[in-house]
């Protein structure tokens, strides 16, 4: 049962990565590359809960930095990535989903994920960070993301509830 | 929720990914270049299989990127309008395609450089802040790290690391490109530094007394055996010159020919030309004024095509007037005019 939700999850957070990489960051839009990955995360910590939040967090945080033409450090869109698995995971109530609250939290989480990788590439001694541009970068991503979310959100609920029906815990 | 199976899990990813940073940040030959080798054979073939699906897409779109800068000039945007319009009628990325290569053929074929054509399949992220692509051409194609790129514009960047078929470039307008280029029409030379915006890059000049005006052209001074650059590919266009000469560090802002965010169709020079093609490939005008010497046309192995006579009618037009010590120092007015805009016509 584990396993399966771990092939799923890995999946659909390929799937993700590919898609950004070869289709939104080539479409050249301003601001920020449309951050379908952090949208994937939310939506499976929605549809599934924090651990496998977490879990598709490292999931894409690796496949981010591994994939060509990565040129990042290995490990520092993991932290991002896993953190805001786990937190929307933790946050949202099951019970309460409501729509404003559902976008408004994929919203934030794209911003944060901008500033987050932004701040620690600039401790561990970085210098391609522009700050300057961060602010406008995490505003365009959170757009880019909430306008994404509605479709990758039912998409992955409507996934995860055909591929694991018995795993679906409140 | 909180459950002691959901705390174990996330310690120890939390622990895995730290671990992951700080054996990666000891940098050089890591214990992950084999992991990150292998990984980007595997995503590299991914991307090129995705890249293929969705360039319908990618191919029709460019034309955001390209309203973006045509802000108050009515007359381009008209005239690029009905192109795009025609463009988006046929839907015919593969004709824009055709028209880079035909671009890189003019320039390798003015420079006599030897190169392989790719496409350019997967960009980075912009909130990375690193101006890195993928190109669907790799060792199988004799790509090595430490080649030049370019397209029918001019220089864009550097391959960083190959896989055997994809490779990964360095766009020079990342703030860790670092180019030595030399002004066209007075030989100065400096750094040409990236600086993480897409259309604007440093030009630090070596001599701080040195002669730099907006419109110089700026093209490569080249490095040992043509790597990573080869020498005499257009840079671009000075547009701003701070300081004032005498000063201690001169710099000026340089406008790169090549637009990066819309690159498609590049070029890996796998040869650098045998001569130096200096400024040559830079302007395209009948009138301009090339070296004393030959085109290297004669020296590189392709048969050299239309654009070949172009070169040879220049030979003559000028007669050798070679300056003791600068043998090629062209003239000043021919060459201050470089055609930013050569991928329009």
């Amino acid at each position: 049962m584990v396993w399966r939700q771990v092939v799923l999850i890995v999946g659909l957070v390929l799937i993700a990565v590919i898609v950004q990489l070869t289709l939104l960051a080539r479409l050249g839009l301003p601001g920020a590359t449309p951050d379908l990955v952090v949208v994937t995360i939310v939506a499976i910590a929605l549809a599934m809960g924090p651990t496998q939040g977490a879990v598709a967090g490292f999931a894409a945080g690796v496949l981010v930095d591994l994939a060509p033409p990565g040129d990042t450090l290995l490990g520092v869109n993991a932290i991002v990535y896993i953190a805001i698995g786990y937190i929307t995971g933790i946050v949202i109530d099951p019970r309460d989903r409501t729509v404003p609250i559902l976008i408004g939290i994929v919203g934030l989480s794209a911003g944060a994920a901008v500033v987050a990788t932004a701040a620690l590439d600039t401790l561990l001694g970085s210098d391609r960070v522009r700050w300057d541009e961060v602010a406008g970068m995490a505003l365009s991503s959170a757009l880019y993301a909430v306008i994404l979310a509605p479709l990758v959100i039912l998409g992955v609920a409507w996934l995860v509830a055909r591929a694991t029906p018995d795993a679906l815990v409140a | 929720m909180f459950s002691r199976r959901t705390r174990i899990v996330l310690a120890v990813l939390v622990v895995a990914s730290l671990t992951f940073v700080i054996l990666d940040l000891r940098g050089g030959q890591g214990p992950f270049s084999s992991v990150r080798s292998a990984a980007a054979n595997v995503l590299g073939g991914l991307e090129r299989v995705a890249a293929t699906v969705f360039s319908p897409i990618t191919g029709a779109s460019s034309w955001w990127s390209t309203m973006r800068d045509q802000a108050g000039q009515i007359e381009t945007l008209s005239a690029e309008n009905d192109r795009l319009r025609s463009e988006l009628e046929t839907l015919t990325s593969d004709r824009a395609r055709a028209d880079a290569l035909d671009e890189l053929l003019r320039v390798s074929n003015v420079g006599g450089y030897r190169f392989v054509p790719a496409e350019v399949i997967a960009v980075g992220p912009a909130q990375d802040f690193s101006w890195t692509v993928t190109i669907d051409a790799g060792r199988n194609d004799g790509i090595e790290p430490d080649m030049s790129v370019i397209n029918g514009q001019g220089l864009v960047g550097r391959v960083l690391k190959t896989t055997a078929s994809t490779a990964t470039v360095v766009l020079i307008v990342d703030s860790s490109s670092a180019v030595g280029g030399r002004i066209a029409t007075t030989e100065e030379i400096g750094i040409v530094a990236g600086t993480g915006q897409q259309d604007l890059l440093e030009f630090q000049l070596l001599d701080p007394m040195a002669d730099v005006r907006v419109g110089d052209g700026l093209v490569t001074f080249g490095s040992k055996g043509g790597r990573p650059f080869a020498p005499g590919i257009p840079i671009g266009e000075v547009t701003e010159v701070q300081g004032t000469p005498g000063q201690l560090t001169r710099v000026a802002t340089v406008r790169p020919f090549a637009d990066v965010s819309t690159l498609s169709v590049v070029g890996v020079v796998t040869r650098p030309p045998r001569e130096d093609p200096r400024d040559s490939v830079l302007a395209k005008d009948d009138q301009l004024d090339i070296s004393t010497e030959p085109a290297p046309l004669g020296g590189a192995d392709e048969p050299p095509a239309d654009p070949g006579e172009e070169t040879a009618a220049t030979d003559v037009e000028k007669p050798a007037t070679p300056a003791p010590g600068a043998s090629t120092a062209p003239q000043r007015e021919t060459a201050a005019t470089p055609a930013p805009d050569q991928g329009e016509g």
